[in-house]
């Protein structure tokens, strides 16, 4: 059930949704009627809300991002009767940490109904945030993006970047991206959105040190965020996607925010390709078994040439893909090594515990990253790693 | 132009005002939402977490935006001027209004700083009539940890002045 607004200017700003299966309320948008009899529908549907649930109703404000006191009033007082006339029933309201608000005003309800809490919701992490984020990787993400940017450089302008424009960057981590396309392409300005608030806390400090300004980092889930509709010239979002359960969710807000005409990159792995000489079979077989261990935690670190695909059913034209491979050869073939063992750390450490590898398993699982160093830093070897780089344009 | 504080206030840098005919600013009701979204991005670039600054800033301003919709005016121009100083933004909204409207918010700014504040905001919370002006000042203070006065300017001129400490936060 569904209940759209449709008076005067704060038209179809907002959504009011119940469901019944989760009996769950949700509001989301912006909500700021001059009067109540604006909010009528949505007002209706809470109360036949109240009136179907047992137990429990679930009031999700998560994508609320404006409500005026007129409406959070409203809304307020259905919620405050409901408790009295029905002490049987209790409601949880979901906010979420992005939006700033949301929290403190709907935790005042509490204070005068004990029958209301409050819960802050921090999103379902991607499956492995807590592998990557815990896993010291913060270094690595800095020489894989010093790695890659040899290459992007030249390949970003092929995928719309220029001068002038105004980009978003999604899942930013540590925010090396933004610092190189800012020095690189001078757009006008970036927005550079993380949901690892200690990434945030990472680019901000490296851009106060070295006096960058003009990037601004924004903590936020990529999944549903606060950014407006329409508006950016290119949004890109860097060996991220793979790392979702569901891609396809996310790219629905890239495209969103992006300007019609505009484009949205972006760049993934397919980690059974990464390849070495000598000792090839070995690192074939790790990497095969890489792909394999990501997907247990329901992430596709092969997504690399769906890119095409997700592009399209997204609603993108003129897809552009390519791929390039970073190599021990572009340039200190240490940096390639170190990068190779941090994956084994992560990989054949935390992520293979948790999944409950033997002891067998993983000494040879760690064997092929080990000859995948070896070949990097071999005199005569050669190590690669191969990234798939694709845009597409929303139609204007 | 308004005339300055005598005292030595660390001062306030202009970063943006906008001036419109009361008029036009009371012919729609959108304009509160569009005056706090605008300005709100506008002043949020070089925040440390723009989008949360600016979702916050504009949740006040609009409140403060209505309040004035909703206060009855006599003619004019509405200015409102936004100036920053360290982590707090001002939000400065002169309009003429009438002699009662004027006593008015003079006592209304003087009750929602009260030390009573909280305890006001959750009766008129869980009150029945629709929100009063007060609450939503109350809001303002509650909050956001505002901090709000009145200024005459001239004889039948108001200026509220509101002070906001959103500028250090982030997540
Ligand atoms: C593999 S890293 C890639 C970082 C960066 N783009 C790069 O290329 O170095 C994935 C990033 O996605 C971020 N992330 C995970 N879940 C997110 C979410 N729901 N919203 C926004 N960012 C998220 C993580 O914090 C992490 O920084």
């Amino acid at each position: 059930m569904t209940a759209h607004l449709s008076p005067s200017g704060i038209a179809g700003r907002f959504k009011a949704h119940f469901d019944l299966n989760n009996q769950e309320f949700s509001i989301a948008g912006s909500v700021r009627p001059q009067t109540i009899d604006e909010l009528a529908p949505s007002l209706a549907l809470l109360k036949e809300s109240i009136e179907s649930v047992r137990g429990v109703l679930y009031v999700n404000v998560r994508r609320l991002a404006q409500m005026n006191n007129t409406a959070f009033h409203a809304f307020a007082r259905v919620i405050i009767d409901a408790c009295r006339v029905r002490p049987d029933l209790r409601f949880v309201v979901v906010t979420s940490s992005v939006v700033g608000w949301t929290t403190r005003k709907f935790g005042r309800l509490s204070k005068i109904e004990p029958g209301i809490t409050v819960e802050e919701y921090d999103s379902e992490f991607y499956p492995g945030q807590s592998f990557l984020e815990e896993g010291g990787f913060i270094p690595i993400l800095r020489t894989q993006t010093k790695m890659t940017w040899r290459h992007e450089r030249s390949i970003l302008p092929r995928h719309g970047m220029r001068p002038g424009i105004v980009m978003a960057d999604i899942c930013c981590g540590i925010g090396d991206f933004a610092v190189l396309a800012q020095k690189e392409f001078e757009p006008s300005r970036i927005v550079a959105l993380d949901h690892s608030k200690s990434s945030l806390a990472y680019a901000r400090k490296v851009a106060s040190e070295f006096d960058i300004t003009g990037i601004e980092y924004t903590y936020g889930d990529a999944s549903e965020m606060l950014l407006d509709d329409d508006q950016f010239d290119l949004v890109t979002c860097r060996h991220s996607l793979q790392i979702f359960n569901r891609p396809a969710q996310i790219l629905k807000e890239l495209f969103r925010i992006c300007k019609p005409g505009g484009r949205v990159y972006i760049t993934n792995e397919k980690n059974s390709h990464c390849l070495g000489e000598p000792r090839a079979e070995s690192i074939r077989w790790t990497y095969n078994e890489v792909a394999k261990l990501f997907e247990h935690f329901d992430m596709d670190v092969e997504l690399g040439p769906k890119s095409r695909r997700y592009l399209a059913d997204a609603g993108f034209d003129d897809i552009r893909v390519e791929s390039f491979m970073v190599t021990n050869l572009d340039g200190d073939p240490k940096d390639f090594a170190d990068m190779i063992a941090a994956w084994e750390e992560v990989y054949a450490g935390d992520m293979a515990a948790k999944r409950g590898d033997s002891g067998e398993f993983i000494k040879q699982f760690r064997q092929g990253f080990k000859d995948h160093i070896s070949a990097a830093l071999h005199p005569k070897g050669y190590a690669g790693w191969p990234i798939w780089a694709a845009s597409g344009q929303k139609p204007l | 132009m308004p005339t300055k504080d005598a005292n030595a206030e660390p001062s306030f840098r202009t970063m943006i005002q906008v001036d419109m005919e009361i008029a036009s600013f009371l012919s729609n009701w959108a304009h509160c939402d569009y005056i706090s979204s605008y300005l709100a991005r506008t002043i949020s670039h070089n925040r440390p977490d723009s989008v949360l600054f600016s979702n916050l800033f504009s949740s006040a301003l609009n409140e403060l935006l209505e309040v004035t919709f909703r206060t009855r005016h006599s003619g004019g121009a509405l200015e409102c001027r936004l100036s920053r100083l360290g982590e707090t933004d001002r939000i400065e909204l002169t309009f003429a209004c009438s002699r009662e409207e004027h006593t008015f918010l003079e006592a209304a700014v003087a009750r929602v700083q009260g030390a009573d504040r909280q305890a006001r905001y959750l009766s008129s919370l869980s009150g029945d009539v629709a929100p009063s002006r007060d609450m939503m000042l109350l809001e303002l203070t509650v909050n956001y940890n505002a901090t709000l006065r009145l200024e005459e300017v001239d004889d039948d001129m108001v200026k509220i002045v509101v002070d906001l400490p959103l500028g250090g936060l982030a997540n």
